[in-house]
């Protein structure tokens, strides 16, 4: 077995949490920010941060069962595993729908921009974000507890690729009304470059979907090789590398607040009056 | 996820297991002694595989959306003449510089469409530099001075919402002035028809 030290597990885990509880502490000290688009950020934040609490508690648990305050296989144990096991669930649901509800804002926002904002109403907003989470909640504490079948996986990881391809068409979409408005653009007298521009949002796009799926994806064909293949050798050498594909998600707790939030100048001169004054 | 079971493999192996044994034991199941004997693939193969794959994939995604720049949009309108694309090329080492008076309004517009893309990429000063050159052809010239607000506008609705720093800005204006659609088709300055017909396509796309 890979095994990552305890220590960088801990560390990415605190790093993962305290970033995401500046974001949602920023969010909600700005009134500035109490819009659509950031209270979808928030929600990933707080999917991100249950990902990185999941992980801290494993840890504390994996030291108590060491140290021996916990027997491995008590029927307490097992029930506080399962419920740990469902807030991890949790937490990758959150995530990608978290996401697909930020791709879907900013696509309403270019495509439908003239009627943003009776489209996209603070209390639409709340709806939508209390419809997302109670469906999260009610699906991991369904796949918590019947995990191991087929008919649980399955949907599973299909649901997976399915929310990434339309998040990608989302997405490939806005960048071709960009292109297009800057090839307008271009066809005035007198232009800049757009090859740079284009470059720029291909890298952009590219790294988005390419954080989701290198931090995603190894977990899930877990899943799937535990579900199917866990005798074959193979499949068991790649479950041996579990450690690190708990630490990609934590991660991704890490990266997404970068991508996503920090990239908003009202959050970073928020950060500076909360931390400068 | 398998916390409980870790434990319980971590000390069954520290105790008897040979070498080329090795028992993964995933929550309540209890699987067997695994043997890597025998193996015509790496042992980990599936693992190699399965990240080149990923990396193939992310590259291959990207080079998807860097040809997208390069190839024609299949909703354009204008064909760009060949004098104009070089032109276009020319300006590749003069990226970001000022233009002279004249060109001002059109670079403003560039400026905007650049912020499009700048709801990825944090660059607040270009935004600055467009607010600041909306100001200065205003002073310049009287011709452009209630069109380049008035268009700046429009093209901040239409481009630049994406923004997060306009965002805000955005709906705080749109709540402030009393711009509606019918305002905006009734107000047509010539420049705005450029605008105009962007939004028209940007409808076409979704119906």
């Amino acid at each position: 077995q890979v095994v990552v030290p305890e220590e960088v597990f801990f560390t990415i885990a605190a790093a993962g949490m305290l970033e995401n509880l500046l974001v949602l502490i920023a969010v909600i000290r700005n009134k500035n920010l109490h819009l659509p688009m950031y209270f979808f950020i928030c929600s990933l934040a707080v999917s991100d941060m249950l990902g990185s609490l999941y992980k801290t508690l494993e840890n504390i648990f994996i030291i108590l069962c060491k140290i021996g305050y916990l027997t491995p296989r008590g029927d307490f144990e097992k029930k506080l595993d399962d419920a740990m096991d469902s807030m991890f669930i949790l937490s990758l649901l959150g995530s990608i729908f978290s996401l697909l509800a930020i791709a879907a804002d900013r696509y309403i926002t270019i495509f439908y921009a003239l009627r943003y904002h009776n489209i996209m109403t603070l209390k639409r907003a709340l709806v939508i974000l209390a419809i997302i989470w109670t469906f999260c909640a009610g699906s991991s504490i369904a796949i918590a507890l019947f995990s191991y079948e087929a008919a649980t996986v399955i949907p599973f990881t299909i649901l997976f690729p399915l929310m990434m391809f339309f998040i990608l068409c989302l997405y490939v979409h806005m960048f071709l009304l960009a292109r297009s408005h800057a090839k307008r653009i271009a066809s005035l007298p007198t232009s800049t470059v757009h090859q740079r521009t284009n470059m720029k949002g291909a890298i952009t796009l590219t790294i988005f979907l390419g954080v989701f799926l290198c931090c995603w994806a190894p977990f899930v064909l877990h899943i799937l090789l535990a579900r199917f293949c866990p005798h074959n050798p193979y499949c068991a050498c790649y479950m041996s590398i579990f450690h690190v594909n708990g630490t990609l998600i934590m991660c991704n707790a890490i990266i997404d607040p970068m991508i996503f939030a920090f990239r908003s100048p009202e959050l970073w001169s928020t950060f500076k009056k909360m931390f400068c004054c | 996820m398998s916390a409980l079971r870790l434990i319980s493999n971590r000390t069954s192996q520290q105790q008897a297991l040979s070498n080329s044994d090795y028992t993964w034991e995933y929550e309540y199941y209890e699987y067997g002694p695994v043997s890597f004997e025998g193996l015509k693939a790496h042992k980990y193969s599936i693992v190699i595989g399965f990240w080149v794959g990923l990396a193939v994939f992310v590259i291959f995604m990207f080079f998807v959306l860097t040809l997208l720049t390069k190839t024609g949009a299949p909703h354009q309108d204008n064909a760009e003449p060949p004098e104009k694309r070089c032109r276009m090329n020319s300006f590749v080492a003069d990226f970001g510089r000022p233009l002279e008076s004249e060109r001002v309004f059109s670079h403003q517009i560039a400026e905007e469409s650049r912020s499009l893309f700048h709801f990825c990429i944090n660059e607040v000063e270009h935004l600055d530099k467009a607010k600041q050159s909306q100001k200065s052809p205003a002073l310049e010239s009287n011709i452009h001075f209630q069109e380049v607000p008035r268009s700046s506008g429009i093209f901040e609705e239409d481009l630049s919402c994406l923004t997060k720093f306009n965002i805000p800005n955005f709906v705080n204006t749109e709540q402030n002035s009393s711009l509606g659609e019918d305002d905006l088709l009734i107000s047509e300055p010539p420049i705005i028809l450029e605008s105009k017909s962007v939004m028209q396509s940007s409808h076409r796309i979704l119906d």
